[in-house]
């Protein structure tokens, strides 16, 4: 079983680390090569109709997404850091500044991957948003469950 | 959700405080009196009654008048809703994260083949 955990480690940050039973080289190539990416990038119900990208370092990508209901969005950004561990690039929502910062760690540990991304929004109110309109139903219901996603501010 | 959205957010910005934090999490173990609150949590009359004041303006806590003593005690809602909203966030990347599990797949399995054509 892979575990995935979604933590909100500060005001302005969204962090998310998940398993792969997959060595890095090929996670890495399923988040690199637009055919690849467009299998995965819109879950269930989102179809992806484009993806540019040119990962290296001041390299652009733009993705381009279809929901059910016929509306559009796309998110654009730039490569400010590329390696086998570790990508950091800008990611504006429809064009609109100002951009988010996402740093995608992969580390290999006997065959399988871990893969933290951190996300950087400009504010709180921005953050909030992003989570708010994160799609799809399914929504549990268990303070115990909340405790253990909110990070311990003690 | 307009409406939705400025609730969240509310509830997020009363919760972002640590010491508000630390008062929802103790009310978890149910309802306590202010002074209660502020020896447990070695915060002073003042700091508490501030705290609980924004807490209750988010809807995140309640009081009650029993005897000489204002007691508060947790409200679920706003909780529930924080809860849900983060699921929602969840749910969405796990669907994505489940296609690149295939993809994944697909991919060591292609490679095993490749290298297994290399030794033969």
């Amino acid at each position: 079983m892979s575990t995935f955990d979604v933590t909100l480690p500060s005001d302005t940050e969204i962090l998310m680390v998940r398993t792969f039973d997959a060595p890095r080289h090929l996670v890495r190539r399923a988040m690199s090569e637009p055919e690849l990416l467009k299998r995965w990038l819109g879950g269930k119900r989102t179809t992806v109709t484009r993806v540019d990208n040119d990962q290296r370092v001041g390299g652009s990508y733009r993705q381009e997404f279809l929901n059910p209901d016929g509306s559009t969005f796309f998110f654009t950004g730039t490569y400010s850091e590329v390696s086998d561990e570790r990508i950091v690039h800008t990611e504006l929502f429809n064009g609109e500044p100002p951009p988010a910062i996402i740093e995608s760690t992969l580390l290999e540990k006997s065959g399988k991957t871990v893969l933290s991304v951190l996300s950087r929004f400009p504010s709180k109110e921005i953050r909030d948003m992003v989570v708010a309109t994160g799609m799809s139903d399914g929504a549990g219901e268990s303070y115990d469950a909340l405790a253990a996603l909110l990070p311990t501010l003690t | 959700m307009e409406r939705h959205i400025r609730s969240m957010v509310t509830t997020f910005t009363a919760l972002a405080e640590p010491n508000r934090f630390r008062i929802v999490e103790l009310l978890r173990s149910g309802p306590r009196p202010v002074n209660d609150i502020g020896e447990r949590l070695g915060l002073n009359q003042p700091q508490v009654s501030k705290h609980l004041k924004v807490l209750k303006a988010a809807g995140l806590v309640e009081v009650e008048q029993r005897a000489q003593q204002r007691v508060y005690d947790l409200r679920g809602e706003p909780l529930r809703e924080l809860h849900a909203w983060l699921e929602r966030y969840r749910h969405f990347w796990e669907e994505r994260f489940d296609l690149l599990d295939g993809v994944l797949e697909e991919l060591k399995t292609a490679e095993r083949k490749r290298k297994k054509a290399r030794n033969r």
